[in-house]
């Protein structure tokens, strides 16, 4: 357990160091120059070269990863071009507002797709689950900016049960919250269909129910423990998909995320910002995965971590 | 009165390829204490057989005709009984006990759960401390920690001896065992069909057997029935099937029997 342990942090510092890597990189390759954004309007170049310098943008790229690596490895990834304060204290402030999305909308996502998935099963190839299946996907293929749009016009602006924008009180997330729920409903729904439906056949269903086990029972206990484990795998990597934020769901809404935040930055070329997005959710994101996986032997006890799974 | 009885019952399965009748218009019956095997080939429907006995098998891809009645109990017009009957009056011992019980579930929480079913009331302290002695009499070693074990770390023989002792646990007046021996190893087969014996012995339990096994047939049986294509071709005291089969199909599979003499010089 220790070594397994000990080998995914170093897996995990080995990830974060190539994204951060990848990220500074691409940031630096692409086109626009940040200076731009943060010089007096129409600037001369004095005043570009000055802007840069301030940022050490004048540096050669070697030099400023050697300088980011030095820093970020006491924990400092520098100051926001636009906010001019360190860019992770920018970043963990708005990081609540998109846990708790994420969070909210996981939770949901789960409440709803399982039993449905456990339906679906149940009465697998009827004509009651293909309406189901076509109304799943349906949600999943809606572009999310226009379910976001369509339930802002209808719940916000017509019905008025909900604020239309930004974070005023907790029904604010109530939209953003079902616009991700009807894209991930099909995804998982139909996930634990088909996992359902393996293990309701497996022979070990046929015995307990020889046995007098009840259907509840069986369906439950039974065969839903047996898809636990990819169902749990697919809701965390969902989970951790949504930390690094909702870009087109938090914009639309404006509500107060890290998605609406990396925009901005993208747009004002703010790297140290980007850089400390990136790296918060990408840690984020590892911490989840990890987690999952340590919840693998709960679920399965064939399941011994740190050595292959025998299935 | 007969603990089964079984009247012209059929089978219809419903395949992808159309329609096909695997038991067609069988009749016999058990009483307590007996055993009875159904031998025949791979698809003869003896499976099929006991499989619509405690119907097992779905709605939508079997249909069932004719009677049976376990306990004198209706099972095959109706599925109104056979939930009562499950676990209490009629206890199935699966084909392949590596797959038979929940991998993720203790063999103690199947056993507390199975012994609970037949005995109501009963507390779960009390019934640990029946699936101990059960396992006791099916002989397992050590069944305290066998109860906390997963059914990956039993071999096949053991598990087989907990589905044993699971089917003995409801205290049922009917056993089916689907090919108990057939996923087992040699040895290890006969020490499970010894212990069929003891228990339908001390129970006094009817014994519905299902095998392709002359060998088990002749060891268990009271009487036979051999299957083929659905239908009985040759039915009797076991030693009057075998000692002068009356069908061809009979013979046909005695001489599939290796017959196991003395070891003789293989010259090379």
């Amino acid at each position: 357990m220790r070594r397994y342990l000990i080998t995914r942090l170093a897996q995990s510092l080995l990830t974060v160091w190539f994204t951060v890597t990848a990220v500074f990189v691409l940031l630096r390759l692409a086109p626009g120059d940040p200076a731009v954004n943060y010089a007096p309007p129409n600037p001369t170049s004095a005043q570009l070269d000055a802007v840069r310098a301030q940022f050490g943008l004048d540096q050669p790229m070697a030099q400023q990863y050697l300088t980011f690596l030095g820093h970020l490895l006491r924990g400092d990834i520098g100051e926001s071009f636009q906010f001019r304060r360190p860019a992770l204290d920018v970043v963990l402030d708005r990081l609540p507002y998109t846990i708790t999305l994420a969070m909210a909308a996981i939770v949901v996502t789960a409440l709803i797709s399982v039993p449905l998935g456990v339906w679906m099963a149940r009465r697998a190839d009827t004509a009651k689950e293909l309406g189901v299946n076509i109304g799943t996907i349906a949600g999943q293929s809606m572009p999310d900016f226009w379910i976001g749009f369509v339930l802002l016009i209808i719940f916000a602006v017509n019905l008025g049960w909900f604020p239309p924008s930004g974070f005023t009180s907790g029904a604010s997330i109530v939209l953003p919250c079902l616009t991700i729920v009807v894209l991930q409903i099909a995804l998982i729904s139909r996930l634990v269909r088909r996992e359902m439906t393996v293990n309701l056949a497996a022979p070990y269903i046929g015995v307990a129910r020889a046995r007098g086990v009840s259907e509840r029972r069986l369906t439950w206990g039974y065969a839903f423990g047996n898809s636990a484990i990819p169902v749990v795998t697919a809701l965390g990597t969902r989970f951790a998909a949504m930390l690094n934020g909702v870009v087109i769901v938090e914009v639309v809404f404006r509500w107060p995320g890290v998605g609406e935040l990396v925009v901005d930055a993208l747009k004002r070329r703010d790297f140290p910002l980007i850089q400390a997005t990136v790296l918060v959710t990408v840690v984020l994101a590892l911490i989840v995965q990890l987690l999952v996986d340590l919840l693998y032997p709960l679920m399965d006890p064939r399941v011994r971590l740190g050595q292959e799974a025998r299935r | 009165m007969s603990v089964l009885s079984v009247r012209d019952l059929a089978v219809d399965l419903m395949t992808g390829a159309g329609v096909i009748r695997a038991v067609d218009g069988i009749s016999f019956d058990i009483d307590a204490g007996e055993t009875v095997t159904i031998i025949g080939e791979s698809g003869s429907g003896k499976s099929t057989t006991a499989m619509a006995l405690l119907r097992l098998l779905p709605d939508d891809l079997a249909v069932i005709t004719g009677h049976a009645e376990i306990a004198g109990r209706d099972v095959a017009g109706t599925r109104k009984h056979i939930g009562a009957l499950r676990g209490r009056t009629v206890a199935l011992i699966p084909q392949d006990p590596m797959t038979a019980l929940n991998p993720i579930a203790t063999i103690g929480r199947q056993m507390v759960e199975a012994i609970r079913i037949s005995n109501r009331g009963l507390s779960r302290t009390d019934a640990t401390r029946k699936a101990v002695g059960l396992l006791r009499d099916v002989h397992i070693k050590e069944p305290e920690r066998r109860l906390k074990a997963y059914p990956h770390q039993l071999s096949g023989g053991q598990l087989q001896r907990v589905l044993i002792a699971m089917a003995l646990s409801t205290g049922a007046e009917l056993i089916v065992a689907d090919e108990p021996t057939s996923a087992l190893d040699v040895t290890v087969q006969a020490g499970i069909l010894d212990l069929l014996l003891e228990i339908q012995e001390t129970t006094g339990a009817a014994l519905l057997l299902i095998t392709h096994d002359l060998g088990v047939a002749r060891l268990m049986s009271d009487r036979i029935h051999v299957m083929k294509a659905g239908q009985f071709v040759e039915s009797g005291d076991v030693e009057d099937v075998i000692g002068n089969p009356a069908h061809e199909y009979t013979r046909t599979l005695l001489d599939a029997l290796p017959s196991v003499g003395p070891w003789e010089e293989v010259p090379v």
